[in-house]
């Protein structure tokens, strides 16, 4: 089982790199990395802003094989603070050789589950005080969520027979109020529109733009006129 | 009091999800008469095996009296593989901050009427609360869950309606199923939390969770409380309290029940007393 830098061999594919780096510049973290398994061959790959002699240390030495960061984290469908971590052997074999690094044991991840029941995590670190700890993940723990299903969409969209499965199936009501976006409405307006509520509104804008991989409602109306699913306004 | 149980610690849970399946054997097999599938008297699913988290409640008696399955919609879940004619054949929902709950269900055999700790309303309100409490520090905004029609009056009974549903509400065993969409927001948490009389953290430790459970096993007497089915006297107060829509109507009930309070025992005038509003369809 090998460990791959996936930014090192796939230079079409930049985006997940760029969504971590984004993420510790954006939120305040020290550290990121995505990572997932390979369903074919059971490799971890990924992408991580790590120092380069970390990276390297951490292949080295087969951290990759037990690192609790994955291996427990694919269990939960919460995001996972590594307190939560027994702090057994394997624990410390990973976390004694971090420190040395000047890499924090403070961290979490961020499980993702894509439409096969495959896995990527999103690990973030910071270096700071119990409470800032506590403050930092309450202010940003749901554009973690949104950045780790970027984060691992991108990646499983970088293969051809990835980016036929992943082609985006927006439900009628989604292309509808993305039409009506298109043509200037406001929330409030759609909900009166269709009589549903706003909230209702909103959670298919959500559910269209993380479908659509679009960061805004402009950027995901954009790309649904672009696939044809709905007309220009 | 609440203890989520996902795949990092369902080891040290065993006997307690395995109550859980069984009370899910009794309320989807045996009372809603879902196509479920049940072995040796306990309801499993392949979606059990995906990780889920498990919110249980388990009350002073160490029973498992409630729960409630969570999955991402990122991945697989039942509305994408197994309700969607619930969504008329539409793709479902897919976000990192809606969630869906399904299988949630309460021990109608085991809790009482009324709104004290040991009933039907109580539990369904800490369940839920515990759900949206998880769920909120997760980053998760919305969830959507799969309920039957008696789950969804409830619900609207009990300070936490849905805002609204998804499709259309489908025949599934004896009842209809339908999706329901809820916030996972303050006021919706402070709302149910209000209504329940619930101010202190649902939450229990992994340890204290198997005290509370391991004792029961030690006191087996006390699970295996039963409440009496109802008299005809006593169903009618039920239902004259369910038909009151004003205050004064209340208070008259509740003087018909003191001027006819020989007729019961005190444990069964305490019951009617704090009444039922909420679960008078049980009558």
């Amino acid at each position: 089982m090998k460990l791959i830098d996936l930014a090192a061999i796939d230079h079409e594919e930049k985006s997940a790199a760029d969504i971590i780096n984004a993420v510790c510049e954006e939120l305040g973290f020290d550290y990121a990395s995505y990572a997932t398994f390979n369903p074919v061959k059971g490799d971890v790959q990924g992408y991580a802003n790590y120092p380069d002699e970390w990276k390297i240390h951490y292949g080295s030495q087969g951290f990759h094989h037990f690192d609790p960061t994955l291996y427990q984290s694919v269990l939960s469908i919460a995001p996972v603070d590594w307190g939560r971590f027994n702090h057994d052997e394997k624990f410390h074999s990973v976390f004694r050789d971090a420190h040395d690094f000047g890499i924090t044991p403070r961290g979490l991840t961020v499980p993702v589950r894509g439409p096969y029941g495959e896995c990527g995590l999103l690990n973030v670190t910071r270096d700071c005080t119990d409470s800032e700890w506590e403050k930092l993940k309450k202010h940003v723990m749901g554009d973690l969520q949104m950045a780790a299903v970027q984060a691992h969409d991108t990646v499983m969209q970088s293969g051809l027979l990835a980016k036929a499965l992943y082609l985006p199936a927006l439900s009628t009501r989604e292309k509808e109020i993305l039409q009506w976006v298109a043509d200037g409405k406001s929330q409030q307006d759609i909900g009166d529109i269709l009589s549903i509520s706003h909230r209702t509104v909103e959670v298919h804008m959500r559910s269209g733009r993380e479908k659509l991989g679009a960061l805004t409602t402009p950027q995901a109306i954009g790309r649904a006129i672009g696939l044809g699913l709905i007309a220009p306004g | 009091m609440i203890i989520v149980i996902d795949g990092i610690n369902q080891h040290k849970f065993n006997d307690v999800l395995d109550e859980m399946f069984k009370l899910r054997a009794r309320v989807f097999g045996d009372r809603l008469g879902w196509e479920v599938n049940i072995v040796d008297g306990r309801e499993r699913d392949h979606f059990d095996d995906l990780h889920p988290a498990h919110v249980v409640s388990i009350n002073d008696e160490g029973d498992v009296v409630g729960c409630m399955r969570l999955l991402q919609t990122t991945g697989p879940h039942m509305l994408s593989d197994v309700f969607h004619s619930i969504l008329d054949d539409e793709p479902p929902i897919r976000s990192a901050q809606v969630w869906e709950a399904t299988r949630f269900c309460v021990d109608t055999k085991k809790l009482g009427r009324g709104r004290g700790e040991n009933s039907v309303s109580y539990v369904t309100s800490e369940v839920m609360i515990g759900s949206f409490e998880y769920a909120k520090t997760a980053g998760v905004l919305d969830s959507i869950a799969v309920i039957d029609p008696v789950m969804n009056r409830v619900l609207q009974r009990s300070g936490n309606a849905p805002y609204d549903y998804l499709g259309s509400a489908k025949p599934m065993g004896k009842v209809v199923a339908m999706a329901a969409l809820m916030d996972c927001s303050d006021e919706r948490i402070s709302g149910i939390r209000d209504y329940a009389g619930i101010e202190h953290d649902v939450f229990l430790t992994d340890e204290q969770a198997l005290e509370r459970f391991e004792g029961a096993k030690a006191n087996p007497s006390a699970a295996n409380y039963d409440h009496q089915p109802l008299t005809q006297l006593e169903k009618y107060f039920v239902e004259q309290m369910n038909s009151a829509t004003s205050k004064a109507e209340v208070d008259s009930v509740l003087k018909l029940i003191e001027a006819l309070s020989d007729r019961f025992t005190p444990e069964q005038k305490t019951a009617l007393l704090r009444t039922p509003r909420a679960f008078a369809h049980e009558a």
